[in-house]
């Protein structure tokens, strides 16, 4: 009959598969092995020899990460190869497995458990069940990227609180400088807020963190941050004040410049995180550190703060290698956060001298657990 | 060792030409054979993006993740269901057309007819693409280690696949136009159906539906999967011989409705009895 060459959509196909390619491609999984295969160890491929009634694999165990099976046929009938999770969840398949063929298998298995694998020759049933067990930490060619990645996030950290110190202090020391001591007692807590987040790293360079936060009686000369606590709280403003506040300015721009060019390794960061959370337990949640502004809680948050940024930076590394654990430290984290913050009026921290035994019980109980799971960390990132 | 490899090919292959088949049909049938571009632009796109996705994850750096294939898969079986569904009430709204000797008006009926000819011709084949393409791999690698017989196995499938569909083929454009319509229709609500439930497998076993566990019945000893009348029911109807209860419900609703409102007004049938009870039945 009739044919109309009508002018057509032609768009309409082309689209379509542009879409479900940019579907498949996104729902990719790096293939994280490619290099630990090569480097042998436990993480090579498990050979399964299956044939119509066998089910037979070189290894049942296996480090967490990529694991890969080289599947082999030997039957008659077409085979498939399963691996389950507990309550028979399939974590990842191959189908048509036919005689004489072999397949590969790469399954990404993130948390240690009881697995179980299962041959099925003629593709019915449940299949020849063997159990398969992952342990541990994950092989180290994945995990490795993903230190470095936390590694230089936690510089960038160190790197951005470093110059909100500098800034804070600047400010601070020019209040204390003009005699304005209600604006030096008001900028007095937020500007030690970054020193409290990256103290560990700080604390690295011996001279310089007594004399920029030793407390009286630490030193022979008292000087730092603390000395102005005290002028501005209790004694008033002396002579040499100004020449303090210089002084700190002077070692605070040292300590920061020095802060950047540190390196981290994920052990230290694991540590100073929990290092953190001590000087919580020994000096702020005592009253100790802030003995004349009693600007405790502050102190209390910039250590907080600083142990969860850098756990946050080994996120992908704990989660890979201990995803329970990354689970209890969120929820621990935002316990103590929250009670922490019940404890702010317009924005401001109340005076520690405010709280009360049952409000320091409180924090006290809350920061023991969290403490409990923090020290578990260096053990799980420690490169092995 | 052959002939496992070739029924497997045959089964992928059927599963992926029935539908097409019966589009091609419909159009040479019909008349609209200028249609017929946008079919094999359907084909071969989904072919080219089965292969080289197929390559990709077989050779490359990238692995798809199991729930993110299953969901692929499950996914564009349900959409091309959708397509099929409605291209089966296309053709019958064409088919009356075409007894009203309209033909004129008909080719405007297509208008929308490129789009969704391309895309039930893609989808038709794309669905069961991936896992074929990567079995491909797997037999031409067996091959290249010295064991011909997989490869050889799977042309030979696929070729009985191609020759098969040719004689549907043949058979659908040998009939009336009035039979045509009927059989073909009953045939590709059926299929869809198969389609429908082996898509919800899919999803099921990707854990995005549940009631994987949940068996409605397993006839696998009655009819093995690896047998060839087992392939051949795979292969057109996606029957599965361990269906669950989430596959069995959702093909006896969507064959019972569709296959209904296909059936009910009947513009004057030339052949009266088979059809009809066939969808009481059903």
């Amino acid at each position: 009959m009739s044919r109309p060459a009508r002018p057509t959509r032609r768009a309409a196909a082309p689209l379509a598969l542009v879409a479900l390619a940019a579907l498949g491609l996104s729902a990719c999984t790096d293939k994280a092995d490619a290099s630990a295969n090569a480097s042998g160890g436990a993480g090579g491929p498990i050979t399964v020899q299956a044939d119509d009634t066998t089910c037979a694999l070189s290894a049942t165990t296996a480090k967490a990460g990529t694991v890969t099976f080289d599947i082999t046929n030997a039957g008659t009938k077409v085979n498939e190869f399963y691996v389950y999770a507990a309550g028979d969840r399939i974590v990842s398949e191959v189908e048509n497995i036919t005689p004489g063929l072999k397949r590969q298998l790469k399954v990404e298995i993130t948390e240690p458990g009881t697995f179980q694998t299962a041959c099925k020759p003629g593709m019915v049933g449940d299949g020849i069940r063997g159990d398969f067990t992952v342990t541990g930490t994950a092989v180290a060619g994945s995990a490795d990227q993903k230190v470095a990645k936390a590694i230089s996030d936690y510089r960038a950290f160190v790197a951005t609180e470093s110059d909100k110190l500098l800034a804070g202090t600047q400010e601070f020391v020019a209040a204390v400088k003009a005699g304005d001591v209600a604006k030096a007692k008001q900028l007095y807590p937020t500007a030690r807020l970054p020193w409290e987040t990256i103290e560990p790293v700080a604390e690295s360079f011996g001279d310089l963190d007594p004399r920029i936060d030793g407390r009286e009686g630490d030193n022979p000369t008292f000087s730092g941050y603390h000395r102005l606590e005290k002028d501005l709280w209790v004694s008033g403003l002396q002579k040499d004040s100004g020449q303090v506040a210089d002084t700190l300015l002077a070692d605070v721009k040292q300590i920061v410049t020095k802060s950047k060019g540190v390196t981290p390794t994920a052990l230290t960061i694991a540590n100073g995180a929990k290092a953190l959370l001590d000087e919580v337990a020994t000096g702020k949640i005592t009253g100790e550190e802030e003995r004349y502004s009693h600007t405790d809680l502050w102190d209390f948050r910039g250590n907080l703060q600083g142990s969860q940024s850098a756990l946050e930076t080994l996120r992908p590394v704990v989660t890979e290698r201990d995803a329970a654990l990354q689970k209890a430290l969120d929820s621990r984290f935002a316990e103590l956060n929250q009670l922490l913050e019940s404890h702010r009026v317009d924005g401001r921290f109340v005076s520690y001298t405010t709280l009360t035994d049952a409000d320091l019980k409180a924090l006290t109980v809350s920061l023991d657990a969290l403490s409990e799971e923090v020290s578990k960390v260096p053990a799980v990132v420690e490169t092995k | 060792m052959l002939v496992s490899n070739a029924l497997i090919g045959l089964r992928e292959g059927l599963e992926a030409a029935l539908v097409v088949v019966i589009l091609v049909a419909f159009l040479v049938k019909t008349d609209r054979r200028w249609a017929l571009r946008h079919v094999w632009t359907g084909v071969g796109a989904a072919v080219a993006l089965a292969v080289v996705l197929g390559a990709v994850l077989t050779f490359g750096t990238k692995q798809l993740t199991f729930e993110a294939q299953e969901l692929i898969g499950g996914s564009a079986s349900i959409v091309a269901v959708v397509f099929v569904t409605f291209m089966v009430f296309w053709m019958r709204s064409a088919a009356r057309t075409i007894s009203g000797e309209l033909k004129g008006k008909l080719d405007r009926a297509l208008e929308m007819g490129p789009l969704a000819v391309a895309l039930v011709a893609f989808l038709g084949v794309g669905r069961e693409g991936l896992e074929t393409a990567i079995f491909f791999y797997a037999t031409t690698e067996a091959a290249g280690q010295g064991n011909n017989q997989p490869l050889l196995g799977w042309v030979v499938g696929l070729g009985g696949a191609v020759v098969l569909g040719w004689l549907i083929y043949r058979g659908a454009v040998r009939i009336n136009l009035t039979k045509f319509f009927r059989y073909t229709g009953v045939l590709l609500v059926i299929v869809a159906g198969g389609i429908l439930a082996y898509g919800i497998h899919d999803l099921q076993e990707a854990q995005f539906l549940p009631g994987l566990g949940a068996l409605a019945f397993d006839v696998s000893a009655a009819v093995p999967p690896d047998s060839w009348y087992g392939t051949l029911l795979k292969g057109i109807f996606n029957f599965s011989p361990a269906t669950t209860w989430l596959q069995a419900i959702a093909w006896v609703l969507y064959v019972g409705v569709v296959l209904t409102l296909f059936l009910r007004p009947v513009p004057a049938p030339v052949a009266p009895a088979a059809a009809p009870r066939a969808s009481v039945h059903a």
